[in-house]
């Protein structure tokens, strides 16, 4: 499936390009966090300690204002108090108003965007793909119904989807067994993985018409090539055809979508978690969502959470960009986004 | 050996109907064709090589595609041992994809770049379900050393081939289910002329080898020549001129033909310097052809009778061509000629320099 032309334009593209080397690194590093996060994080990331609550990341010191009223000598007085608060190493990126070290929710929000990403990308893939290549392939009436019914599916906003759908499923969870926290490594962290099964049906179903408009773009392009022909003189049927020769020769612009693609679903995820609809507490969106309240008082809540899904986002797409650029020049800066 | 052909076709048409559009239908409009293919008939006889000729875009490789059934015909009928080939059930149509293969003329776009030659000329085996993986392997082998490439190369991909290796490698596709009729669709077009040399003698060698029967399409007269038994002429989508190929060079009877063979450069010193007399004008549009012998509008001996379709006179030794010319008695003799082509021509070496062979352009439709 890859040839040796292909990974010589991937070398190519990689000396050339030190976005691609940062992308890379972004992308490995996100990844090494995500599945050692139980090694990783100092703390449980959902065990409490209300005394820490808000405590700044380092660098940082914060002044509270808090005024209480007193009586003093049978009148009611005003007192306000300055109190500063201290970062300490002990919490690295500070806490939330439960006291929850954010470090620790940062490394396990990276499991739940990534899961999400990934899984969200494979599904929306799985649907597209072949509603694509069948109708660029077929072309005609087939082609026209097919995509006007992504044209309907785009039409579609996503959110509201959403909601109808969480609204029809009760958030479907799946619980997946933590193999560190199993074999005894991290006897302290939350003892399961929480795939939030809703959030990624939805992001199938709202980014697959991207993967749909791709591959028919492809098929229509490789049908009219003389080795489809060739083979249908030699008696082959279409869904050999298509799966022979139409399926191989569109995978490199939809392997290149896919990892566009895994950006714009964690964002999409973030903007659904941020909702409420995520069924996981573990997750950048709903962290936001946290902070929100409390962006005047402790910026770093919403804030830490952010940057990991800029630097998520960021190192997912220069990867794309390297696979663009090496694989297909000809797709330009196309993709379009989930969100 | 005439008496039974492999291949029969008999007024084979492929129209290709522009797009009506909402508003065409609205006003009935008549939907507008392209003549592609317009009535082409011909026998190929076992064993032999027939040769399709003509300028680019004349229909020759539709007509081939068409016979094979690769595109849907618009009328006609073709035979394959007496069967009709557009009537079969889908096991018919199967075998006769086994027995008929084609050859296409570029190879750079004929073989699934992603696909090891291996696996290219194992497809057909792979389709038709013959032998497991192992047996299909080794049968891919036998094949490619068959047409002069080597075994150990099974697993490499098209983009480590040159031209003519690849072209080897799509003659080893079509050999692969032993068929018996093969469509060569300028299959050496795409090739510098010395590959073009090996791969002609290989296919010769192969035809012996195997018994086969080729329908043999191409633009350059002189490897028509060398390869074929018999020649058909096309212009716009029509025979003008069918015979052995020796009568069709040495005795042209239609007037395309002898412009045709006119046109041909040819490397003699008593050559040098001899003026081409190139046709006149473009080939119409099949859009709208003109009425009549297609021909006439740019036939230096056109007269007003050729707005009439002529028929295919015989002349004699399977020769046939369809120009008024020659019937002697006919009324062709005594209408007027048409007067913007005569003077190109009748003039002898007139005014207007021409402008160089346009007849055999290198790239096809």
């Amino acid at each position: 499936m890859v040839s040796p032309r292909t990974i010589r334009n991937l070398k190519r593209e990689w000396r050339n390009n030190w976005l691609a080397k940062i992308g890379v690194a972004l992308v490995v590093a996100i990844l090494l966090v995500a599945v050692f996060a139980p090694l990783l994080a100092p703390y449980n990331p959902r065990s409490q300690s209300l005394e820490d609550s808000r405590l700044p990341p380092m660098g940082f010191t914060e002044t509270e204002n808090s005024t209480s009223s007193q009586f003093v000598n049978g009148s009611v007085q005003v007192v306000s108090e300055r109190t500063t608060v201290n970062a300490t190493w002990d919490h690295p990126l500070g806490t939330n108003q439960l006291g929850q070290d954010m470090l620790s929710r940062v490394i396990y929000g990276a499991r739940t965007s990534l899961l999400v990403g990934a899984l969200g990308t494979l599904l929306a893939m799985l649907i597209g793909v072949p509603i694509g290549l069948v109708a660029g392939y077929y072309r005609g009436r087939v082609d026209d119904a097919l995509m006007r019914f992504a044209d309907v599916m785009l039409a579609f906003p996503s959110l509201v989807l959403a909601v109808a759908l969480v609204g029809l499923w009760q958030q479907a969870v799946w619980r997946i067994p933590d193999p560190f926290v199993a074999a005894g490594l991290a006897p302290s962290m939350p003892p399961d993985i929480v795939l939030p099964g809703t959030v990624i049906v939805v992001v199938g179903l709202v980014t697959w018409v991207w993967f749909a408009r791709v591959a028919r773009g492809e098929a229509l392009s490789v049908r009219e090539e003389e080795y489809v022909k060739a083979a249908r003189s030699l008696g082959a049927s279409d869904a050999f055809v298509i799966r022979k020769h139409v399926l191989p020769n569109s995978v490199t612009p939809i392997l290149v979508l896919g990892t566009i693609q895994v950006a714009a679903i964690i964002l999409l995820e973030s903007a659904l978690s941020y909702l409420g609809f995520s069924g996981t507490s573990l997750s950048w969106g709903f962290d936001i969502n946290q902070g929100r309240d409390y962006l005047a008082t402790a910026w770093w809540i919403a804030t830490v959470p952010g940057l990991a899904i800029v630097l998520a986002v960021i190192g997912i797409n220069l990867v794309g960009d390297w696979l663009r650029d090496a694989l297909d020049p000809g797709l330009g800066g196309e993709g379009g986004s989930g969100a | 050996m005439t008496d039974d052909p492999l291949v029969r076709v008999e007024s084979l048409q492929k129209y290709y109907y522009e797009q009506d559009t909402f508003v065409d239908r609205l006003l009935g409009r008549e939907p507008q064709s392209v003549k592609a293919v317009d009535g082409v008939s011909f026998d190929i006889a076992p064993g032999e090589t027939l040769g399709l000729v003509g300028e680019s875009g004349c229909g020759k490789s539709t007509t081939g595609e068409t016979l094979l059934a690769l595109r849907e015909a618009t009328g006609g009928h073709v035979y394959f041992e007496g069967e009709d080939v557009f009537a079969m059930g889908d096991d018919d149509r199967q075998r006769f994809r086994r027995r008929a293969q084609v050859v296409f003329q570029d190879p750079y776009s004929s073989l699934d770049p992603r696909m090891t030659v291996g696996d290219i000329v194992a497809e057909p085996l792979q389709i038709h379900g013959q032998s497991d993986r192992e047996g299909r392997r080794e049968r891919a082998k036998e094949l490619l050393e068959r047409v002069g490439l080597s075994a150990s190369q099974v697993d490499r991909y098209p983009s480590e081939f040159s031209g003519g290796q690849r072209q080897r490698v799509g003659i080893a596709r079509a050999l692969a289910l032993e068929p018996e009729f093969v469509v060569l669709d300028e299959p050496v077009s795409a090739l510098d002329v010395s590959v073009q040399a090996q791969v002609l003698n290989l296919l010769e060698d192969l035809q012996e080898e195997f018994g086969l029967t080729y329908l043999f399409i191409a633009h350059d007269l002189s490897v028509v020549r060398h390869i074929c038994d018999r020649v058909a002429v096309m212009y716009l989508g029509e025979i003008v001129e069918i015979g052995e190929t020796d009568d069709i060079f040495e005795d042209p009877q239609h007037p395309y033909t002898q412009a045709l063979l006119e046109s041909v450069p040819r490397a003699a010193t008593s050559e040098h310097g001899r003026r081409v007399d190139a046709l006149a004008g473009d080939v119409p549009s099949p859009r709208n052809p003109p009425a009549g012998c297609h021909f006439h509008t740019r036939c230096p001996y056109a007269r007003e009778a050729c707005r009439e379709e002529p028929p295919a006179y015989d002349v004699g030794r399977n020769h046939e061509a369809a120009c008024f010319r020659l019937d002697e008695s006919h009324a062709y003799w005594e209408s007027t000629p048409i007067a913007q082509n005569a003077a190109d021509s009748e003039g002898a070496d007139g005014v207007g320099e021409s402008t160089g062979p346009d007849e055999s352009p290198s790239e096809a439709d």
